[in-house]
């Protein structure tokens, strides 16, 4: 459920106040959201239910200090992203070193690029299939793969995205755009593997 | 066709930034005259589809929620209260 930002900041109000049921509101509200962070963060469920856990008990803990100053979720992401990254640091990287760079345009060009057929939702919807797309956000270093999560599947704004981590609009851009690429090489694979979309 | 460099950087720059959004004008005009860096730009959009597609079909299950609510020593407010 979405709620208006102005019931949002009086349910924030209340909950800095004490007042339980409003924190549960906040929990209840972005329960899923952090949880799907979290799992594309870490690739794994055990982790994302460590990462959702420790988030909500900072939240709760440190609600008071947030100051309205920006928005309730941008600051809750941050506390999400810290302690997802930081769960990470604490586990061995499952992939090799993965080069990210810059979409080869004129090898593209001069590839005779093919169009992709229409997406097969049905087939997106699938755990077997989804779990190779996991593979390949997990492939991602983290400083690609948290723009990609936040920006593409969050739907963050860049300027939020890039006040999240703590790195430049500019910055955002450029990580964004090099996660796509990486991430649409791989799609392309899958797409010459199987009949997807 | 080869692209010019120049419009290889605006076309990079528009990648990196929200697809929903109007290319500018550079670049409209630049990929009706070329195929590959059309096709190049409907690629990635359709990624970021797939992906967001495949990432919606993930929620918190049942027992997660659950632990979280007894960890935080909170009640959980009534389904009709929930998140997306």
């Amino acid at each position: 459920m979405e709620i208006a930002p102005e019931q949002e900041a009086q349910i924030v109000r209340k909950a800095q106040m004490g007042d339980h049921a409003a924190l549960s509101q906040l929990v209840s509200l972005y329960t899923n959201r952090i949880y799907r962070l979290a799992l594309r963060l870490t690739g794994s469920e055990q982790d994302a239910e460590d990462v959702l856990q420790e988030t909500f008990l900072i939240m709760i803990k440190k609600i008071k200090q947030f100051q309205m100053k920006s928005s309730f979720y941008t600051w809750l992401y941050r506390i999400a992203v810290n302690v997802g990254l930081r769960h990470l640091k604490t586990k061995p990287f499952k992939y090799q070193h993965v080069s990210i760079d810059d979409p080869d345009i004129e090898r593209v060009s001069s590839m005779e690029a093919q169009e992709w057929p229409a997406i097969d939702y049905d087939h997106i919807s699938r755990k077997k299939f989804r779990k190779k797309l996991d593979s390949a956000i997990e492939q991602l270093p983290e400083m690609y793969r948290t723009v990609f999560i936040l920006r593409d599947l969050h739907e963050l704004s860049t300027e939020d995205t890039a006040k999240i981590l703590n790195i430049t609009p500019s910055n955002t851009k450029i990580r964004l755009m090099r996660a796509r690429n990486f991430l649409k090489d791989h799609l392309e694979d899958l797409v010459k593997a199987e009949a997807i979309i | 066709m080869k692209c010019d460099p120049k419009l290889i950087n605006k076309v990079c720059d528009y990648l990196g930034g929200d697809l929903n959004s109007e290319p500018c004008q550079i670049i409209k005009e630049h990929i009706e005259k070329c195929h590959n860096c059309d096709i190049f730009i409907d690629k990635i959009k359709k990624t970021v589809e797939i992906y967001q597609k495949a990432d919606s079909c993930d929620c918190a299950p049942e027992n997660v929620t659950r632990n979280l609510f007894l960890k935080l020593d909170l009640c959980e407010p009534k389904k009709s209260e929930h998140s997306k």
